[in-house]
């Protein structure tokens, strides 16, 4: 679990690290924490798997992955297990979830995959579907993005809305 | 982009030193100086390549819950519907696809209710009823890295 203190740091670091020879030091300060133990509690949070990563985020467009799609498949129940795990070790799959239909969307396994072109995209997929006899699905370019951001945990200012 | 670019973009990615001096430290596994790192990393950010640097966290570990969300919007609503939808924080992600559910995003939020009750909210003020909410009930992969 998160202490009061882990809550500060994660808001100061879900952003984007100031540009400076020692960033963790200037964010430190920013709590009156002192730079060890701020790095300190850091790596504990990366150990603990709370942070799942830390580092650089990249726009994927601009660094040659110039397409996208979200494939959404149908499985049979019995074998969402096995097709997921299958298609998790495609190096092209950057997501792989199973999530259950609803109303009248009968898809039940969602992955992205990331081609340079949208002709390489609906290739991965016909090698997914082909690898695992898969044959319904759909693939979803995003044709426009209105937002993407990444989440703010805690919020700083305890009047913003949390939700 | 050059092949110390390609070099510190795969290091800094995944492996981004958690320590006082974290440029200097790559600098010391990459051969650059800190000087260098830095320089080339405020370039790769200003080129739009290098979104941010900080953490990404498993919003399940917070206890936070999060879900993707469809919705068939008719065509004429979908500026106000994307809108009233972004307005919200815990939305960080929102795509315009190619399907009678059109509009597609994540929501993350401390608890389930608070996601089924903003969805009830966003319904109400826009008048579209048909949105979808599936949260992950299994997941098989998340990569965050990419080898450039």
């Amino acid at each position: 679990m998160v202490d009061e203190q882990d809550k500060k740091i994660i808001s100061l670091i879900q952003g984007d690290l100031p540009l400076d020879p020692s960033p963790f030091a200037l964010l430190a300060k920013k709590i009156g924490m002192d730079e060890d133990e701020f790095i300190d509690r850091i790596k504990s949070l990366k150990e603990r798997g709370i942070i799942r990563r830390f580092g650089a985020t990249l726009r994927h467009q601009e660094a040659g992955f110039n397409s996208n799609a979200m494939v959404a498949w149908l499985a049979p129940d019995s074998r969402i297990d096995q097709i997921g795990k299958a298609f998790a070790r495609f190096r092209e799959v950057s997501h792989c979830y199973h999530r259950a239909p609803q109303r009248d969307w009968p898809y039940n396994l969602y992955t992205m995959i990331h081609g340079s072109n949208k002709e390489e995209c609906y290739q991965i997929a016909d090698r997914l579907s082909r690898s695992t006899d898969l044959k319904d699905y759909e693939l979803l370019f995003s044709e426009k993005e209105f937002k993407k951001t990444s989440m703010r945990y805690f919020p700083e200012k305890t009047h913003e809305k949390t939700i | 982009m050059n092949e110390t670019d390609r070099k510190i973009l795969n290091e800094i990615q995944s492996d981004f030193p958690i320590s006082s001096q974290p440029y200097h430290d790559l600098g010391r596994r990459l051969n650059l100086t800190e000087d260098e790192v830095i320089e080339a990393v405020a370039r790769l950010k200003n080129e739009g390549i290098i979104r941010r640097i900080g953490g990404n966290f498993n919003s399940a570990r917070l206890n936070f819950v999060s879900t993707l969300c469809a919705a068939k919007v008719p065509e004429d609503k979908i500026d106000m519907f994307v809108e009233v939808v972004n307005d919200y924080p815990g939305v960080t992600h929102n795509y315009l696809r190619k399907n009678p559910y059109n509009i597609w995003f994540t929501f993350i939020a401390e608890k389930m209710a608070h996601i089924d009750d903003a969805l009830k909210e966003i319904a109400e003020k826009t008048g579209v009823t048909e949105i979808l909410n599936m949260p992950a009930e299994k997941m098989f992969k998340i990569k965050v890295d990419f080898e450039v």
